[in-house]
């Protein structure tokens, strides 16, 4: 398929985790993200799902992986293997349900202890549209979310609002991060062979890749 | 009984016995199953296959439904049978005091169900917690709360934790299908599932059980039925949805799966384990939910009765009615009369004396899946999304019945190169 095949010209491949209790959106998120669409009859995910998207930040072309992941605490064995050379992840709060808020806590705990420190994190409260029902407050999300060193945005999946910045605040973040590192290491992030695998923390996954000389046609 | 609109062709519109919302028509995986005339097993030919005390002929039923499935009209009753639930050798009467006792104790479980939750029966559901992780109440549920002393109780502690869970997929659930637009279908659906997790506590409610309960809420009627088709579909799968903070079940299937392809595709076994996809896991949904996402409704129904037809052990009530205790070994040979009264894939495992193997047609369904998308997966998957992206596609592109008739291929290539088990 040729749509499916010109997707793999990319400089960077990103892998990004999607987080977060039960029915908070976090599949809404993704289909909003990579294909520009929203259901109201999306099902609950089981195990884990992904879409691709790429991206452009600085001239280079960023593809993400994102891994949509069941929200239940029953799936954690098989989602958390997932976290694994992830390089970003979105938590992902009901703004109408506090619970979901309340257990971000959690996510976060669940994510450090699984993944690598320098990943990119950000708190995202969904479905912010139902503006009568808000159940969480923007100044207690944004306090807890400094607190915890995490960015943050509040986003409808359904009204196609703050999903594309969000995406693309973490997609650029993780950049920003693995252009510092390659310098620090004293490698100019274009000399570095085909192929080559960034790390951004201590880690041997291959998560964000880095791709020199690749066929821009 | 269901709602039948007949149509006058004699095949029927499937959309006629679970219509799908007109504003979904477009969102739902097109149906491909059609009810054949002399290979679907019709109702005329369901009522036929019992004689007069009531036992019926098994092995002609089985015959029917592997050529052509089951006619939407009698799904349910089927159903039952081919899951175990009745004895095909038992009389209309046993069967019929078999199901009051069974009614009678579901009946029971649900009271029990209602003094820990008022809202179960209530034909209104949660989607919010209605305790918190110590299982203390939860006050702005709107709902009362029965306390007890039982409450201290960790079973009626985890019970309660799962109820907003279940809620929160009822209403996910096939929501395509008008059925579920009545509130007290999808609360049909959730007492089944909340009384399910109260007996079955050792495993309790995992996300993807609503998934194999929905059609047998809609299939049978009577609330018990259904319960009771569900718990004994449940004891096929169960042991997938268990799982604790290391594991999950459906890795020991994905674990088989990885060794069957290891046998019948070594090349493309190496391939995805290159790709650290060894494991599988990308399989996890089609095992759980036993295909139900990459089919039509009305497909996934097809494709599940076909799946338990050829995976009929008629020693399968007896069995289950000893408790599990007593576990149908065969050792004499079996006469070809007796042989008839098993399904394809089971006669075939129990021929190879491969008692191991049961309950895992649905592996080889995923293998043969595989197997067809051999050649895009070698040529053009480069890493795991690759891999995701192409068992993806898949969707409402399989035909059920090719996708059996080839998982049956595989399982023999398995069994005839598997002879001398490998370490």
């Amino acid at each position: 398929m040729a749509a499916y095949r010109a997707d793999d010209d990319y400089d960077y491949l990103f892998k990004v985790v999607l987080i977060g209790d039960s029915g908070v959106g976090k599949s809404n998120l993704l289909s909003r993200f990579t294909r520009n669409e929203f259901s109201l009859e999306s099902k609950s995910t089981i195990g884990v799902e992904f879409a691709t998207r790429s991206i452009r930040v600085d001239e280079k072309i960023i593809k993400a992986q994102i891994w949509d992941t069941a929200g239940q605490e029953r799936y954690r064995a098989i989602t958390s293997a997932y976290y694994r050379g992830a390089v970003g992840a979105l938590i992902v709060y009901d703004t109408t349900r506090h619970v979901t808020f309340e257990n971000v806590e959690r996510w976060l705990k669940e994510l450090r202890d699984h993944s690598d420190s320098n990943i990119v994190i950000m708190l995202v409260g969904n479905k912010a549209d139902l503006r009568h029902l808000r159940a969480v407050s923007t100044e207690d999300a944004k306090t807890f979310a400094e607190k915890e060193n995490t960015y943050f945005m509040e986003t409808s999946a359904l009204e196609a609002m703050n999903v594309e910045d969000s995406f693309t605040e973490v997609l650029t973040q993780i950049y920003h991060v693995v252009s510092r590192k390659a310098l620090d290491i004293g490698n100019d992030p274009g000399a570095l062979p085909k192929g080559q695998t960034i790390n951004v923390g201590s880690k041997d996954d291959v998560s964000a890749v880095k791709k020199v000389g690749c066929c821009s046609s | 009984m269901l709602k039948r609109i007949y149509s006058s062709n004699a095949n029927g519109d499937m959309e006629d016995f679970f219509p799908v919302r007109p504003e979904c028509q477009e969102l739902v995986p097109k149906t491909r199953f059609k009810p054949k005339v002399g290979k679907t097993l019709s109702e005329r030919r369901w009522n036929a296959a019992f004689d007069k005390e009531g036992h019926l002929d098994i092995a002609g039923v089985l015959r029917r439904i592997q050529r052509g499935g089951i006619h939407p009209s009698i799904k349910g009753v089927v159903w039952e049978f081919l899951l175990g639930c009745y004895d095909p050798n038992s009389t209309s009467e046993e069967r019929g005091a078999l199901r009051a006792k069974r009614r009678e104790q579901y009946a029971s479980w649900k009271e029990e169900c209602k003094k820990m939750a008022p809202i179960v029966g209530s034909g209104k559901f949660v989607m919010s917690p209605i305790v918190n992780d110590d299982g203390k109440p939860i006050e702005d549920t709107g709902m009362e709360l029965a306390d007890s002393d039982a409450d201290s109780d960790k079973k009626v502690t985890q019970w309660k934790q799962s109820l907003h869970q279940i809620g929160l997929d009822v209403v996910r659930t096939d929501r395509s299908l008008v059925y579920y637009e009545n509130e007290a279908n999808q609360a049909k659906l959730w007492d089944v599932l909340a009384i399910y997790t109260w007996v079955d506590d050792d495993i309790g409610y995992v996300q993807g059980m609503n998934d194999i309960c929905s059609p047998m809420v809609i299939l049978l009627e009577e609330e018990a039925d259904a319960f009771w088709c569900f718990e004994h579909a449940m004891r096929r799968v169960r042991e997938n949805f268990r799982s604790n903070a290391t594991s999950m079940g459906v890795q020991s299937q994905l674990s088989i799966l990885s060794q069957v392809m290891r046998v019948v595709d070594p090349k493309l076994h190496q391939h995805l384990e290159g790709l650290d996809g060894g494991e599988y896991l990308f399989a996890i949904r089609m095992l759980m939910v036993l295909f139900r996402r990459e089919f039509s409704f009305v497909d996934a129904l097809y494709l599940w009765e076909v799946m338990w037809a050829m995976e009929y052990n008629p020693n399968m009530f007896a069995h289950y009615a000893s408790n599990g205790s007593n576990e149908v070994v065969v050792t004499t040979k079996l006469s070809k009369k007796m042989l008839q009264q098993y399904g394809k894939y089971e006669r075939k495992n129990v021929k190879n004396g491969r008692t191991d193997q049961k309950s895992l047609l649905a592996v080889f369904l995923v293998a043969g899946v595989l197997e067809t998308k051999n050649k895009k997966l070698l040529n053009e998957a480069k890493g795991l999304d690759d891999v995701a992206q192409i068992m993806g596609d898949i969707t409402g592109s399989l035909d059920a019945k090719k996708a059996l008739s080839e998982a049956l291929k595989i399982h023999k290539k398995y069994l005839n190169k598997a002879r001398i088990p490998e370490s």
